[in-house]
């Protein structure tokens, strides 16, 4: 009987419980794989989202990084003696119907103690001096402007000319140098410091070729400058330190009484040079720019620009 | 003026400043006032085009009143076109591009003639060129937007 009972019984409930336990297993093994599945599209979802965050923060990081270097070859620009050093970011470059001028406007202005004329230069070189001002914002009159002219002279044989700009992309002319005057092509032209604007010895452009046309007097020159403007993001501004040698006086206002004060007060676009001469860098060494990298060559990276006319 | 038309024209300020420093030498402002003229009072009118010759003057570089000539010349050829042509009209607005892109050409030169300054004719020839082509389409795109603003009692 006790075997019959196992025999049947037994058997029956085994028959009975089994498809049960096999279905529960089946439905529980599928409610387990669909959790784990909405669990994986949710961790999938998750870690889509983290990917883009980590995206964006890299790409983020790498203008930060970006910008980190164009402001650390800002901050190799070494100020003269007698001058400060300020940067300043380039909000736009020329603005509006009115812009007929090569500018680009700056983020600081009259509140910062700018000045008209006060110089800008960038890692390479001299960009510009400051033509108009705002109390937050100013617009910088670029070298490469066919109004723009500077007093130079050769790095390397000392041969002064007065470098003008012939517009955006363009070469620029170096005027009144003497036919008998040694100039080479690849040599840095420098401010001379004659306009007494821009300090003594800050690289402008660099000397492309030297010739002669027609029956002049003066050699043609023609330069390329040290920076382009369409890329140009971070500037110095330059300013005299008051006689206590603490940054400029924002106080005191332009045309107040002084020689660089009167040079300020004079049109930025059409002033001539005077023929005061500013005493030379006691440091004995040329000031502004630190002394290039090893095989970078300031403005070697540009393209060539044309000429004018052609 | 409604709030549609407040932010309509704050929002058409910002973005004319943001298309001028794109596209250098244009004005974008001069089709709003144009439009203005069009469909606001002549207080608002008046309001919006000071504004806007401040910003001009202030963000140019050639000396003050440049800007003066500028709207003045653009609203008074708008007075004077609009006894000739249907003042809505797209071939009206392309006249009247026309107008100031030549109108763009003798101003920079006259005022580069008085302050002594070199500017290069073939930079400037081609700003007068687009601002031609900018004005009428950049009008019909602004129109077409003022009218359909909610609070616009022509809405289309």
């Amino acid at each position: 009987m006790d075997a019959l009972a196992s025999y049947t019984g037994l058997e029956f409930a085994k028959w009975v419980l089994a498809p049960g336990k096999w279905a529960a297993l089946r439905v529980s093994s599928f409610w387990d794989r669909y959790v784990y599945f909405v669990g994986l599209r949710e961790e999938n979802d998750s870690l889509r989202a983290t990917l883009a965050e980590a995206s964006q923060e890299l790409a983020l990081l790498r203008e930060r990084a970006a910008e980190a270097e164009r402001l650390a070859r800002i901050l190799t620009i070494r100020p003269p003696v007698g001058w400060s050093r300020q940067g300043a970011r380039i909000v736009s470059h020329r603005l509006g119907p009115n812009a007929a001028l090569e500018t680009v406007l700056l983020d600081k202005g009259i509140l910062d103690g700018l000045k008209v004329n006060t110089p800008v230069t960038g890692p390479d070189g001299v960009i510009g001096r400051i033509l108009r001002l705002s109390p937050t914002a100013a617009t910088v009159l670029l070298v490469t402007d066919p109004n723009s002219r500077i007093p130079v002279t050769s790095q390397k044989n000392r041969t002064q000319g007065i470098l003008k700009g012939e517009g955006a992309n363009r070469e620029m002319v170096v005027q009144y140098v003497s036919l008998g005057a040694p100039l080479e092509e690849g040599e840095l032209l420098v401010t001379s410091g004659l306009e007494e604007i821009f300090p003594k010895g800050l690289p402008v452009a660099r000397v492309t070729e030297v010739g002669r046309k027609g029956p002049s007097l003066f050699q043609t020159v023609y330069a390329e400058p040290l920076f382009d403007a369409r890329r140009l993001e971070e500037v110095a501004l330059l300013a005299k330190l008051t006689e206590e040698g603490h940054g400029p006086d924002p106080a005191v206002p332009s045309g107040a009484g002084g020689n660089q004060d009167q040079a300020a007060e004079m049109d930025p676009v059409s002033h001539s040079p005077s023929t005061k001469v500013v005493p030379p860098d006691p440091s004995g060494r040329a000031p502004g720019l630190e002394p290039p990298r090893p095989g970078v060559t300031p403005g070697a990276e540009r393209k060539k620009p044309p000429r004018s006319g052609q | 003026m409604n709030v549609s038309a407040i932010v309509f024209w704050s929002l058409f300020t910002l973005t004319g400043i943001w298309l001028q420093g794109l596209i250098p030498g244009v004005d974008f402002l001069a089709p709003g006032l144009i439009l203005c003229l069009q469909e606001e009072k002549w207080t608002v009118s008046a309001w919006l085009g000071l504004a806007w010759l401040f910003i001009q003057e202030g963000t140019g570089s050639l000396a003050f009143g440049t800007g003066l000539l500028w709207y003045g010349a653009l609203v008074g050829l708008y007075y004077f076109g609009h006894w000739l042509f249907e003042a809505k009209n797209f071939l009206f607005m392309f006249i009247l591009g026309l107008c100031l892109g030549v109108l763009h050409l003798i101003l920079s030169h006259m005022m580069a003639v008085l302050q002594d300054w070199t500017l290069p004719a073939d930079r400037i020839l081609v700003e007068g060129l687009l601002q031609a082509l900018i004005f009428p389409v950049e009008w019909g795109l602004v129109y077409l937007i003022y009218n359909h603003l909610p609070d616009n009692p022509h809405a289309v």
